[in-house]
């Protein structure tokens, strides 16, 4: 699957899709592009307030998967969709391996492009990072989606695990096409004068700059685990500039997410691109693809950490 | 047919900071120079503004004044934490990026020609600009507006020249600006400020209701915003006197526009309760849906 430009807007961030276009000046042209927020197979209400709450350079959310439910999104939101203006890719969740079967039978019957899933929702009772942390659990929800459809699977590995590499090789083994990496962190903030947590959920997902650095060392040791078996990487969490987005091709990303910065600047795509050309010109580089994974580590030295 | 009527809506604005004044109680007005914005804004609407440059996160305002003409929009905010701390730092001539106007304003309906806008501390603002809309746009309209504060009125209170029936003696005190444009207003608080209803604004609207005849009251419709418990008894208010009556919400955003269902309120409809954005289903919402009856 090839993108007209390697930014990919991020779920959740978007909602289904049109919501962004309330901006004048923002274009789904600009974009590669863009998930939907997360879908189960039955509607969610969602957590309750607060959701979302800014924290040091960056911010906590929990919304709770608040979705109309599969059928729904098929049915009477994909249809509204342009896919002309860019490629949609639907964000699946579950609570059961059988429901993320189910939910990936419906959007294989869809328009959608592409469906990726959903195994590290840190923000829901059941499912969600749980599987996402278990690398063998990880692999079962690939494996049965991977039985549900023949679109593209793009499986979102969750950073509060381990082992992110091993869980990446599994996911590849059971049939994912590509990956992305990471999701959220989980985190916490709490109100000094109420002695309770700021998050109606209690914890929530940590995006933003704060997490850019350990979503750039996550990517680049996924990326050293799939590059045998060419599979591409959406590098993402924190991404806000151009050199940001530069820095995830570099360690290894083919594509990159943009999410919390679009809260920033509703109009960041357009410069991010044009920062990315401005680079490439300047390396005299052709291609966004003579970039990627072009890092060139430091020999290994043998010296202490700290 | 536009099927994509939502589109273009909303604009990022840079918009020079042309007038900032403090007042007591860590209350802020400040005016900023977004025609674009101006031109669009309706009572209701709110921006989405960057407090500072190295706090990229920003902060939904809802708007108190604008005019289209000279193309300025006025806000009045209190400083509650960290992103009002830093705004209110912001000097003339230096300016902050807006996105805006967002969301669905309060509706006026001609059979309702007695508004009755019921604003309580930073709920102030819209009731401002929904007088200065009903000023321009219904001249008609008989509006009456009550506001509440616990901290001093962010202007210079005055006796009003308009009088009220059912009002207390002594309840006078006025808010200038909304004399000057020639609509009644009167002011309630708990720290028994000169001229002030001693009590809450559900009450003194109370009093004003009961005077009415049936057939005036009929006429009625109610405008507010304020602190949740203050909206909760108006809602009540509206209740016991069977008044429509529309309320605008506020709840912690992330990108205002939709995109996050950050924001979202649960709201009773005949199918079952639904979780609405403040941000663009919003801010404004029919009161029985929020509150029930
Ligand atoms: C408000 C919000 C909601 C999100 N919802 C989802 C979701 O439904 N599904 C999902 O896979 N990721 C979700 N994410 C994670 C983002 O897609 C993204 O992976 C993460 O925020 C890191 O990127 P960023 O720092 O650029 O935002 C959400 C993030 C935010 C901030
Ligand atoms: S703040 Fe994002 S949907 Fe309202």
């Amino acid at each position: 699957m090839d993108f007209a430009t390697p930014l990919v807007l991020l779920s959740g961030c978007v909602g289904f899709g049109e919501e962004y276009t309330r901006v004048a000046g923002f274009s789904h042209h600009e974009v590669g592009a863009v998930c939907l927020k997360g879908t189960t197979l039955q509607p969610r209400l969602g957590n309750p307030a607060h959701r979302v709450f800014e924290t040091p350079a960056g911010m906590l959310n929990a919304i709770g998967l608040q979705n109309p439910g599969a059928r729904y999104v098929v049915d009477k939101i994909l249809p509204t969709l342009d896919f002309s203006e860019t490629r949609f890719i639907a964000n699946l969740s579950g609570s059961t391996v059988e429901e993320y079967y189910q939910v990936a039978r419906i959007f294989d019957n869809s328009p959608i492009d592409a469906l990726e899933i959903n195994i590290s929702c840190p923000n829901v009772k059941q499912g969600g990072v749980q599987f996402g942390n278990d690398p063998e659990m990880s692999a079962r929800v690939v494996e049965v989606c991977r039985k549900a459809t023949n679109k593209p699977i793009i499986t979102k590995l969750s950073p509060n695990q381990t082992d992110i590499a091993h869980n990446a090789r599994r996911c590849i083994e059971a049939g994912t096409d590509g990956l992305a990496v990471i999701n959220t962190l989980t985190g916490m903030a709490i109100d000094i004068e109420a002695r309770t947590p700021v998050i109606g959920n209690n914890q929530g997902g940590l995006s933003g700059p704060a997490i850019k650095p350990i979503a750039l060392l996550k990517t680049h040791q996924v990326y050293q685990m799939c590059k045998p078996y060419k599979v591409p990487i959406i590098g993402q969490g924190g991404i806000t500039t151009a050199n940001d987005a530069i820095e995830f091709l570099i360690a290894g990303a083919s594509g990159v997410g943009i999410g919390t910065a679009l809260f920033y600047n509703p109009l960041v795509c357009a410069s991010i691109n044009a920062g990315i050309v401005e680079y490439l010109q300047r390396h005299k580089l052709t291609n966004v693809s003579e970039l990627i994974g072009s890092l060139q580590l430091h020999e290994a030295s043998a010296a202490p950490c700290g | 047919m536009n099927r994509k009527p939502h589109r273009n809506t909303i604009v990022v604005e840079g918009a020079p900071v042309l007038a900032h004044t403090g007042h007591a109680g860590a209350q802020h007005i400040i005016r900023l120079h977004a025609p674009q914005i101006a031109q669009r804004a309706l009572p209701g609407s709110f921006v989405h503004l960057q407090c500072d440059p190295y706090l990229p996160m920003r902060r939904p305002i809802s708007i108190m004044r604008v005019d289209a003409k000279a193309g300025w929009v006025e806000f009045l905010y209190k400083v509650v934490g960290h992103g009002t701390q830093l705004l209110s730092q912001r000097k003339i001539g230096e300016s902050l990026s807006l996105l805006g106007p967002i969301g669905v304003p309060f509706i006026l309906h001609a059979e309702r020609p007695r508004p009755l806008l019921i604003g309580g501390g930073v709920g102030i603002p819209p009731m401002v600009f929904m007088a200065d809309h009903i000023r321009l746009h219904h001249p008609g309209f008989k509006p009456l507006v009550i506001m509440g504060s616990e901290v001093p009125f962010p202007f210079q209170t005055q006796p009003s020249k308009i009088m009220l029936p059912g009002i207390p003696d002594g309840v006078i005190a006025c808010m200038p600006l909304l004399e000057d444009w020639g609509i009644a207003s009167r002011l309630a608080s708990l720290q028994a400020y000169p001229g002030c209803f001693d009590g809450y604004v559900t009450e003194l609207a109370r009093a004003w209701l009961n005077t009415l005849d049936p057939s005036q009251r009929q006429q009625v419709e109610i405008y507010s915003c304020g602190p949740q418990p203050m909206l909760a008894a108006v809602a009540k208010l509206a209740a016991e006197f069977a008044l429509p009556c529309q309320v605008s919400l506020e709840e912690y955003m992330a990108c205002a526009v939709g995109g996050c269902a950050g924001c979202t309120v649960k709201i009773q409809t005949p199918e079952g309760p639904y979780m609405k954005r403040v941000c663009v289903d919003g801010p404004v919402f029919d009161a029985y849906q929020v509150f029930g009856n």
